[in-house]
C-alpha cells in the first residue's frame, strides 16, 4: 500500500515538473526569446503538424532513419553476440582475443567517419555501418563480462553434479551472462543510434541530417526542434523494445515485484 | 568393524609449484577413513584446508599426492555425481531457474531419467517442508529458506555419500541450529555418509558422530573425538553437561591454532619459529 501511493506520488510530481518545464519554455520562447534560435513548444508542435507531416520527403527520411538504425542495430546484435560468446568462451580465447577488442573500441570512432563515409558513399551504408560500428563493441564487452563472471561455486556445483563442458555452458554460463548480455544491448542501442545519427548529420543528401541542416541554416527553429523531437521518439522507442525484451527474456526479472516482497520472510 | 565409505591416505595438497614464493601447502599427509553410514565434522580455523580436503573426496581434483578411495573406488580428480553429492552455502542455487528447475538441472546433470525429475523433487521439496515454494525463483526466498531448498537438492540425487561445505555458514545462528536439527532428522533415516565442514563448534558437536580436529596449515588432522550420541539428536542434547563438555575440547584444540594462526598473519617472520 504504502509504496504504491509513494510511486503515484511521485509520478504526479513528475508530471507537475515536466509541465512546469514547458510552460516555462512556452513563456520564454513566446515573449522574450529570438525567434531564429527557438521556438516555445506550441510553435514546434504546429511546426510537426504543418511543415514535417505533410511533407512526405521528410517523413520518407525519418523511416529511412529507423530503418538504418534497425539495420544496423540488427547487424550490431548478431556480430556483437557471436563474436562475444567466442571470445568469452574460455579464458584462453578471452585472453587472446580480449585486448584486441578493447583496442578498437579505443579508438574514438568520430575520427574515421570521414573514412568510412568515403568508403560507403553517402548512401544508408555509410550510417549502418557507422552505426553498426558503435553498436557492436558494447555488446561484444558485456556478453564477454558476462561470461567471465560466473561464479566459481556455481561451476564447482554444475561440476559436482556431473555437468559436462557442453551442459555447463547452455546451463550456467550463459544463463549468467543474460543480465548482462542486456546491459551491452541496452548500451549498444544507445550507441547505434548515435553512430547513425552522427552519420546523418555529418553527410546527407536528402535523409533526416540533410532537412536538420537546411532548417538550422535557415534560421527555422520550430521545425528543427519537431524533426529532432521525431528522433527523440524514435530512440525512445527503440530503447522501450529492448526494454521489454529483456524484461521478457531474463529469468528471475518474470516475476513480478509484489510476490517477492510477500514471500520475504 | 563397520565398512569403510571413504579412505584417504597420505594426501597431501600444494598450490602452485613448490619453491614458489606464493606456494600453499594447503593438506599435509592427511589419512582419514569415515566409515558407512557415519557423520563426521571437519573443524578447523579458516584457510586450514577443509574445503580442499572435501574438493579431493568429491574428485573436483585430483591431489598433489596420496590417494582417496569412495566405496572401494579410486577418486582421481574427476567427480562421482552417482555416488557423490555436495551441497555448499545456499548461493549455489542457480538464480536464473525457478526452484523446481533447480532440481530437474541436478538430476539432469546426473543422468536421471526425465521421468523421474519432477516427483523427485517434489518429494525431497516435501521432506524440507518447502514444496509450496517450487515455482518460485531462489531469491524471492529467505536465506533460511534457501538453504533447505539447497538441502533438499543435494538429498535428492539420492548418493551414498553427501559432502557438505558449511552449508549454514551464511544463516544466523537461530536458522543454523533449526536447519541443523532438521538435518539431523532428515537424514537419521537415510543412512547416508556425510562428511560436513564447519567452523563451528556447536553445530560439530550436535550433528557429528566424529569431530576432525584439523591444524592451521599446512592442514595436518590433530585430534579426532568421539560423540558417542544417537541420531537423530533432539535439542536436549545440546543442554547435556556432556555438549558442553565436547564443545570446550574442541575450543581448547582449536584456540591454539587460531592463535598461531594470528600471530603468522601479524608477522610471517615468526610463524616457523
Ligand atoms: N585454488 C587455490 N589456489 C591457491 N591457493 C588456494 C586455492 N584454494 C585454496 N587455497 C589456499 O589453501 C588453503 C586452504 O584453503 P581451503 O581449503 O579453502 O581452507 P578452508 O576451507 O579450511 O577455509 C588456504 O590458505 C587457501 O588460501
Ligand atoms: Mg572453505
Amino acid at each position: 500500500m504504502m509504496s504504491s501511493s509513494r510511486s503515484s506520488l511521485a509520478f504526479w510530481l513528475r508530471l507537475v515538473l515536466v509541465a512546469f518545464i514547458f510552460a516555462a519554455l512556452e513563456i520564454y520562447g513566446r515573449f522574450y526569446a529570438d525567434p531564429a534560435f527557438m521556438s516555445p513548444p506550441s510553435g514546434i508542435f504546429r511546426a510537426f503538424v504543418e511543415r514535417i507531416l505533410p511533407e512526405p520527403k521528410i517523413i520518407e527520411a525519418l523511416f529511412l532513419c529507423v530503418l538504418q538504425i534497425a539495420a544496423a542495430y540488427g547487424l550490431s546484435i548478431l556480430f556483437g553476440t557471436l563474436t562475444g560468446l567466442l571470445v568469452g568462451a574460455t579464458s584462453f580465447s578471452r585472453s587472446a582475443f580480449f585486448p584486441i577488442v578493447l583496442l578498437l573500441f579505443a579508438i574514438p570512432q568520430v575520427s574515421l567517419l570521414p573514412l568510412v563515409i568515403l568508403f560507403f558513399g553517402l548512401g544508408p551504408a555509410a550510417k549502418i555501418a557507422f552505426g553498426f560500428s558503435h553498436g557492436v563493441f558494447p555488446i561484444i564487452m558485456n556478453v564477454v563480462a558476462g561470461m567471465r563472471d560466473v561464479k566459481e561455486l556455481h561451476l564447482r556445483a554444475a561440476r559436482s553434479m556431473g555437468a559436462s563442458r557442453s551442459e555447463t555452458i547452455r546451463h550456467v554460463i550463459l544463463p549468467h551472462a543474460v543480465p548482462s548480455l542486456f546491459t551491452g544491448l541496452r548500451l549498444g542501442m544507445t550507441m547505434t543510434l548515435l553512430g547513425v545519427i552522427l552519420a546523418e548529420l555529418y553527410v546527407s543528401t536528402g535523409g533526416v541530417g540533410y532537412y536538420t541542416r537546411l532548417f538550422a541554416e535557415n534560421y527555422n527553429p520550430a521545425p528543427l526542434f519537431a524533426l529532432i523531437g521525431c528522433l527523440a521518439v524514435i530512440a525512445i522507442l527503440f530503447n522501450e523494445l529492448v526494454r521489454l525484451a529483456e524484461k521478457r527474456l531474463t529469468p528471475g526479472l518474470r516475476r513480478s515485484a509484489a510476490l517477492t516482497n510477500l514471500v520475504k520472510e | 568393524m563397520s565398512e569403510s565409505a571413504i579412505s584417504i591416505r597420505n594426501v597431501s595438497q600444494r598450490y602452485g609449484d613448490a619453491g614458489a614464493p606464493d606456494s600453499v601447502l594447503a593438506l599435509d599427509d592427511i589419512s582419514l577413513e569415515v566409515r558407512k553410514g557415519e557423520f563426521v565434522c571437519l573443524l578447523g580455523p579458516s584457510g586450514c584446508g577443509k574445503s580442499t580436503l572435501l574438493n579431493v573426496i568429491g574428485g573436483l581434483f585430483k591431489p598433489t599426492s596420496g590417494t582417496c578411495h569412495v566405496a572401494g573406488r579410486l577418486v582421481d580428480g574427476s567427480p562421482h555425481p552417482d555416488k557423490i553429492a555436495f551441497v555448499f552455502q545456499e548461493s549455489t542455487l542457480f538464480p536464473w531457474y525457478s526452484i523446481i528447475e533447480n532440481f530437474r538441472i541436478a538430476l539432469k546433470f546426473q543422468g536421471i531419467p526425465q521421468s523421474e525429475w519432477d516427483d523427485r523433487a517434489m518429494q525431497a521439496l516435501k521432506a524440507v517442508g518447502m514444496s509450496s515454494f517450487a515455482s518460485h525463483y531462489p531469491d524471492q526466498l529467505s536465506v533460511g529458506m534457501r538453504q533447505r531448498v539447497n538441502m533438499a537438492r543435494g538429498i535428492c540425487v539420492e548418493t551414498d555419500i553427501l559432502l557438505m561445505d558449511e552449508p549454514f555458514a551464511a544463516l544466523d545462528e537461530q536458522t543454523r541450529m533449526v536447519l541443523g536439527e532438521d538435518l539431523s532428522q532428515l537424514l537419521a533415516a537415510t543412512g547416508k555418509t556425510i562428511v560436513f565442514v564447519t567452523h563451528s563448534l556447536a553445530e560439530a558437536v550436535f550433528l557429528s558422530d566424529r569431530i576432525v580436529v584439523m591444524s592451521a596449515r599446512p592442514g595436518k588432522i590433530k585430534t579426532i573425538i568421539d560423540v558417542n550420541e544417537a541420531h537423530p539428536r533432539s535439542p536436549d542434547f545440546m543442554l547435556e553437561p556432556r555438549f558442553s563438555e565436547l564443545r570446550n575440547e574442541c575450543y581448547a584444540l582449536l584456540r591454539d591454532e587460531i592463535r598461531s594462526t594470528m600471530a603468522a598473519q601479524r608477522d610471517p617472520q615468526s610463524a616457523g619459529a
